[in-house]
């Protein structure tokens, strides 16, 4: 799922051709695309730097959160805050799919059409 | 019922876990902190059959162990999620709701993405780098346990010493702020 948190160990800024790999969106002519969505770039030359795609910028465009580690140069990118606005305004549970302790991965959804109590807890 | 630990410990985690049948999931990102702006753990929310939540953030326990602590009653809230499952009865109203979690500030989405480098500096093995990076995310947002408490193991630190009750002050101090509903209180 391209909405789960993104870190970039080498930095914000990707080759074009891995920004699919990177954030789960393509650059076209008409825009930002993710299968058959796509998001207005206003300004194509914001995204770009020396040579290659700065993904903070385009996280912007998807209103998902960034950081940039000045000192390591690791960059972490956020989930989309259209997703929490959803959970907070509309009460709409977002969808998430995280691996349980065996590392099998389970979906919110996976439970669809029954009642979810949904804790979260720690070890701390 | 779904648990998540809000943690990359899962060995610490499966240690809870004797003898649970449902899902126990391993949140190390933190993911769920941002989606559904959790700030503190345990944070329980209640979603019904079409994915809509029937009741956001509630800080509930399902024993009455840290009462003393917390002065919340396990008994109420275990009353009010029995009657959703069993009647459907509402518990909360949606209204009260929509304003129970209050959404995350810049700076509280900034701590989390620090927090989550952090993370990465400390398994990468720079602790140094990694500590400029949680005293970064710790400014940002003070008052968030999952950045500030779940730091304190990776930093060497006991998340129920010296550290914890220093947090639980500062805390206090600044009026017990969560993103949720923080329950009726005895004490």
């Amino acid at each position: 799922m391209t909405d789960e948190p993104i870190l970039l160990a080498d930095g914000p800024l990707v080759e074009l051709d891995r920004l699919d790999a990177t954030i789960g969106w393509t650059l076209k002519p008409q825009g930002l695309c993710r299968d058959e969505t796509c998001v207005i770039v206003p300004d194509r030359s914001a995204l770009e730097r020396d040579g290659l795609i700065d993904v903070t910028a385009v996280a912007a465009l998807l209103d998902r959160p960034s950081v940039v580690d000045g000192g390591s140069g690791i960059a972490a990118i956020g989930a989309p805050r259209a997703a929490r606005r959803g959970a907070l305004v509309d009460l709409v549970a977002p969808d998430f799919v995280l691996p349980d302790l065996d590392g099998t991965p389970h979906a919110l959804s996976d439970h669809r059409s029954k009642k979810r109590l949904l804790v979260a807890f720690s070890s701390w | 019922m779904i648990a998540v630990a809000i943690d990359e410990d899962v060995d610490k985690v499966r240690a809870f876990t004797d003898g649970i049948t449902y899902p126990v999931l391993i949140d190390a990102d933190h993911l769920l902190t941002e989606l559904y702006a959790i700030s503190n753990v345990p944070t329980v929310l209640l979603i019904d059959e079409d994915d809509r939540i029937a009741h956001p953030n509630w800080s509930a326990f399902a024993t009455d162990t840290f009462r003393e602590i917390t002065g919340i009653d396990s008994a109420a809230q275990l009353a009010a999620i029995r009657a959703w499952v069993l009647e459907g009865t509402i518990p909360i109203d949606p209204d009260d709701a929509r304003d129970a979690v209050g959404d995350l500030s810049s700076e509280e989405e900034q701590a989390k993405l620090w927090f989550r480098i952090g993370v990465h500096l400390h398994h990468a093995g720079d602790d140094e780098q990694a500590g400029t990076a949680f005293d970064t995310a710790a400014a940002l947002a003070p008052h968030d346990w999952t950045v500030r408490r779940a730091m304190l193991p990776l930093r060497g630190g006991d998340p129920f010493g010296q550290g914890y009750l220093d947090l639980a002050a500062e805390y206090n101090a600044a009026g017990r702020p969560y993103h949720g509903v923080a329950s009726a209180r005895n004490a």
